[in-house]
């Protein structure tokens, strides 16, 4: 009976040592000038999705923007969708400006300048960037029969996520500065009758550091 | 034993109905449905009646490979529908009509006809970034207000939505599909004063409207003067 206990309290361990130490996060930041926010400005944060073999993902934009809106210096965020919907079809994949300088081309049709002046926005955020699995192995074989059906294996696979955001003044039309996020995880799925996956949560991980580095960057802390 | 052999049938029945089920499933239909934004977009001050044909409102994909997955796809609610909110917003006046002829019995400047040419799709196990992707090849052709060609040309779309994590395959492949039909918008919205043959006629209808303007003012000029 004692050895039964052990042998699930080193089982509990090993489990809350996967969920919690398998993420490794990397951040970076450079910045070229100071960030200027004063009350009523917002910025809107928009993905980049012209990568040909990847797309940076809508749910981890709406991730950092809720981040940055409830963050401590609380910032005015436009939703990635209200703003592209309206600035259609300027923000889309394949017609969305590439550099800080094709924003005044964009700007020289009066109705696009009206509609950002009206959100009033300073700072256009691109992120660009995706979570891909990296390297899987293991094995998990199911069986079906007419008493049941059962799992049995183990399998684990690696996950990174690397985004990079750029800063853009769209009042004085300059880049400001870049931040960058890498965060690496393994996940684990062992199957004893049924399969317990233990997912590293990477993706979420990237958000919250990307996010706080941006909430820092437009502090300028 | 015999309670054994009837509980032991009962579940080998079980287990093949349970099989059939998952085999009957193992198609997947969609219809695509998806939010199309208004473009904001400089409008052009003619009408313009679009022809929508059967074959296209009525579009379904249905994969006939046997190396692949069976799908069938339905595009012809969601291509009508955005091309109906683009068009409006292109045109000072739009009106969907069956043939050449206005419904509303107004004169109108174009007639529009789309055809869908070409569909093709990936689902993640064919391509490299684990995402589905859609191509759509359409062919536009603009008639004049007599029935008569201007311009026929080729305009293709590209939409890509990654796949995630307890998103059903078929919610997935309707991302991509409205992204693919929101870059059809774009590039009609935008493009469509650049097709030379359009643009031409664009060039032509301005100047012999300012022609008509010309000759219309000199008309009550030349009353005024009567007149006194």
């Amino acid at each position: 009976m004692e050895n039964k206990n052990t042998v699930f309290t080193y089982l509990c361990i090993a489990m809350l040592c996967f969920l919690f130490s398998c993420t490794s996060v990397t951040v970076d930041q450079v910045k070229h000038k100071q960030v200027e926010l004063i009350q009523g400005d917002s910025i809107v944060v928009i993905g980049r999705r012209s990568g040909s073999d990847y797309e940076t993902e809508p749910d981890l934009i709406a991730c950092i923007g809720t981040a940055l809106s409830q963050a401590s210096t609380a910032l005015n965020v436009i939703p990635e969708s209200d703003f592209v919907d309206r600035l259609y079809p300027w923000f889309e994949a394949r017609t969305a400006p590439v550099h800080v300088q094709d924003l005044n081309r964009l700007l020289s049709y009066e109705k696009i300048s009206r509609i950002i002046d009206d959100y009033q926005v300073q700072y256009i955020v691109w992120i660009d960037g995706n979570t891909e699995k990296t390297r899987s192995s293991g094995n998990i074989s199911c069986g079906l029969s007419p008493t049941g059906a059962a799992c049995f294996g183990f399998g684990t696979w690696d996950t990174k996520s690397e985004y990079e955001a750029t800063i853009w003044d769209y009042k004085s039309r300059q880049l400001v500065g870049k931040v960058s996020s890498v965060a690496d995880g393994t996940s684990y799925m062992p199957a004893i009758v049924i399969p317990i996956p233990i997912i590293a949560p990477v993706q979420r991980h990237a958000c919250k550091t990307m996010a706080t580095q941006l909430s820092d960057f437009f502090t300028n802390k | 034993m015999r309670a054994f052999t009837n509980i032991l049938l009962i579940r080998v029945f079980l287990v093949t109905f349970l099989l059939s089920l998952l085999l009957i499933s193992c198609k997947s239909t969609v219809d695509i449905s998806g939010h199309f934004p208004s473009p904001t977009i400089n409008q052009l001050p003619y009408s313009i009646g679009v022809i929508f044909n059967k074959k296209f409102s009525g579009y379904r994909y249905i994969e006939k490979s046997e190396k692949r997955e069976k799908w069938e796809i339905g595009v012809g609610d969601a291509q009508v529908k955005m091309l109906n909110v683009v068009l409006k917003a292109m045109f000072s006046n739009m009106e969907v009509t069956s043939d050449f002829k206005s419904t509303s019995g107004n004169t109108l400047d174009l007639y529009f006809q789309p055809s869908l040419e070409n569909f093709q799709y990936n689902v993640p196990y064919e391509t490299k970034g684990n995402m589905f992707e859609v191509w759509l090849k359409y062919n536009m052709k603009v008639y004049d207000s007599q029935g008569q060609i201007i311009a026929d040309w080729i305009l293709t779309a590209y939409g890509k939505t990654p796949s995630e994590f307890l998103k059903s395959q078929e919610a997935a492949l309707n991302d991509a599909l409205v992204i693919a039909l929101r870059d059809l918008g774009a590039g009609l919205s935008l493009k469509f004063t650049q097709v030379p043959e359009i643009n031409k006629w664009l060039k032509k209808r301005e100047k012999s409207n300012k022609e008509s303007a010309k000759i219309v003012k000199n008309n009550i000029v030349n009353q005024i003067v009567l007149k006194i």
